[in-house]
């Protein structure tokens, strides 16, 4: 564990935009709110108080986790190349540590400790933002930024989220972690050839596009798996606004499945495929040292 | 007593070439053996292999272990730059210490403080701001602070200062080595070496052509310069290289009758540099 620890603290020390990256969106979205035109926003006076600060946190927390998932991808698809790039590999295999324990701490750091990181950031930037907000925008905002029970559903949500994503992405991270310990050049460039010209063989010689579907599945399917279709499923608070009836969930509790996702054969399939790239990409660093 | 490093059919190929070729040698405990060889001769090669950087074929172990299955367990016992200047860009030097000191039970902190003490580097300056002496004397005031039984050294002092070579070369033999350590240390400054190495290993296009202590080199070569008009007479006695010098010739003789020599001229043990080029040059045809 005490191993781990270092690795960790070594990935901070090289990929400083672990934390710089999410301090500077957030920064940046403070300072909108300090300067920027708050009060000239417009929000429906009908809307449900909840709907407005719902609103405000699943959009503070989506910009966070879309650049989140872009960092993540990118460090896993660089984290093996990089130090064999500038040969680097040869002081970090001088010490003894196995190159499971090295493979598998860059993927919790992609997969767990980097989302961890964005999910602090993105809280403290909401609890600074609804601060100021409530102090410019009283007269459109009130008290809507300050339900204790969104902030904790926030939380869960967001846990929520880590943990699914973790398990359901095992086979992308895997993939990436592979071309990361394999390319001798152009991580970028092989991380997208291979899938593009398997889709384009499949598509030439045999007519169909299983490889296209099972593809776009792991991108965008986690949802239908880790969530419960809104309709029937979560408590709804219904709006009038210019004649347009605007229904918004009040809860997520309803709206999460973890049972449905742990019970689908899908996640624990794209787990095993991971494992087994996880595994290959810890062979390729054992035997590919250098570049 | 079995030897620390055992080497046998070492054979290791990318894709036609070959890099080693079936080499054979041993290293034993409390040497201070230095691999020579001319650039592409495998020395690299053979070294990564001791340190399970690199698969290859035949066998080998180091400290009683395979170096490619079990280098993490290996890595507690030895210790390596297998290359100047492989310390990351971006590391601080007080984080390197930190990280060595986190992550390796023999790493002594208080040694590599001491030693880096020494140089004009702080802690705070990172890789990329530093010289490429002062990175060698970084990654070596880590190896050196690491009580291993198998240091590897794959030309250490390139980048160094005459000073800072010298004074590395001192610490090395005075401060590091004792009966339980062994060096491997390969170098292109062979005379600098020379008088600290106990045995000499000389590697030419993937094959061992010659494993000797340097007390057996004493006793098994020797070069004899002769004056021009001796020449005869001395290549009558089969030397296996000859070189001019300063108007006379230098032979060069495995298993010397030495009575026959000392008549001819001035007899001599032969430097390890000009064993290796004699070898090189002359034994192989």
């Amino acid at each position: 564990m005490n191993t781990y620890n270092w690795l960790i603290r070594r990935e901070f020390w090289e990929n400083r935009a672990i934390w710089m990256m999410p301090a500077v969106i957030g920064a940046v979205m403070i300072l909108v709110a300090l300067f920027g035109q708050v009060n000239q926003v417009s929000i429906p006076l009908q809307l449900p108080s909840q709907t407005i600060g719902g609103g405000f946190l699943l959009a503070v927390a989506a910009t966070f986790f879309a650049v989140m998932s872009i960092y993540s991808t990118w460090y896993l698809l660089d984290c093996l190349y990089a130090d064999r790039k500038d040969r680097s590999v040869l002081f970090w295999k001088s010490m003894p540590i196995s190159d499971t324990v090295t493979v598998t701490s860059k993927l919790a750091n992609a997969l767990i400790i980097i989302p961890l990181v964005y999910f602090a950031a993105a809280d403290l930037t909401a609890l600074v933002m609804a601060f100021i907000l409530s102090v410019r925008a009283s007269s459109q905002v009130g008290g809507a930024l300050w339900h204790a029970d969104l902030w904790l559903q926030m939380q869960v949500l967001w846990l929520y989220v880590i943990a699914v994503s973790a398990l359901w992405y095992l086979p992308l991270a895997g993939y990436l972690l592979v071309v990361s310990a394999w390319a001798r050049r152009a991580v970028m460039l092989w991380s997208i050839l291979p899938p593009i010209a398997l889709i384009l063989v499949e598509r030439w010689f045999f007519g169909t596009h299983v490889i296209a579907n099972q593809l776009g599945e792991r991108l965008v399917g986690m949802g239908a798996l880790a969530f419960r279709d809104p309709q029937g499923c979560c408590s709804w608070a219904s709006t009038v606004v210019d004649n347009d009836t605007i229904r918004t969930p009040v809860s997520i509790w309803g709206f999460l499945n973890p049972g449905g996702f742990l019970s689908s054969p899908e996640t624990w399939i794209g787990a095993a495929a991971g494992v087994a790239l996880i595994a290959a990409a810890i062979q390729l660093r054992r035997r590919r040292s250098e570049i | 007593m079995t030897a620390l490093i055992e080497a046998r059919e070492l054979t290791k190929k990318y894709g036609a070439q070959v890099a080693l070729d079936r080499a054979n040698f041993s290293v034993q405990t409390g040497r201070i053996v230095g691999l020579i060889g001319p650039n592409g001769a495998g020395k690299t090669t053979a070294l990564r292999a001791i340190l399970g950087l690199t698969a290859y074929e035949g066998q080998l172990q180091v400290l009683g272990r395979e170096p490619l299955r079990d280098r993490t367990e290996l890595m507690r016992d030895a210790s390596f730059i297998a290359d100047v200047a492989v310390l990351p860009a971006w590391l601080r030097v007080d984080h390197a210490v930190d990280f060595v000191a986190g992550v390796h039970p023999r790493f002594r902190r208080d040694r590599a403080a001491e030693l880096l003490a020494k140089t004009q580097i702080t802690g705070k300056r990172r890789m990329r701001e530093l010289s490429k002496g002062m990175k060698t004397q970084v990654h070596l005031a880590l190896t050196m602070a690491i009580d291993a039984k198998l240091l590897v050294l794959d030309e250490p002092t390139l980048g160094l200062d005459i000073l800072a070579r010298s004074a590395f070369y001192d610490a090395l033999v005075n401060d590091y080595m004792d009966e339980t350590r062994t060096i491997l240390i390969t170098t292109h400054q062979v005379e600098e070496v020379e008088n600290l190495l106990t045995d000499v290993l000389f590697i030419d296009k993937g094959r061992i052509v010659l494993d000797s202590s340097l007390d057996d080199i004493a006793t098994r070569y020797a070069a004899v310069a002769v004056a021009a008009d001796r020449v005869d007479a001395a290549r009558a006695e089969k030397p296996f290289f000859e070189r001019r010098m300063l108007g006379k010739v230098v032979l060069y003789f495995e298993h010397p009758n030495l009575e026959k020599l000392a008549g001819l001229g001035e007899v001599h043990t032969p430097s390890v540099a000009d064993l290796f080029v004699a070898k090189l040059s002359g034994g192989s045809e």
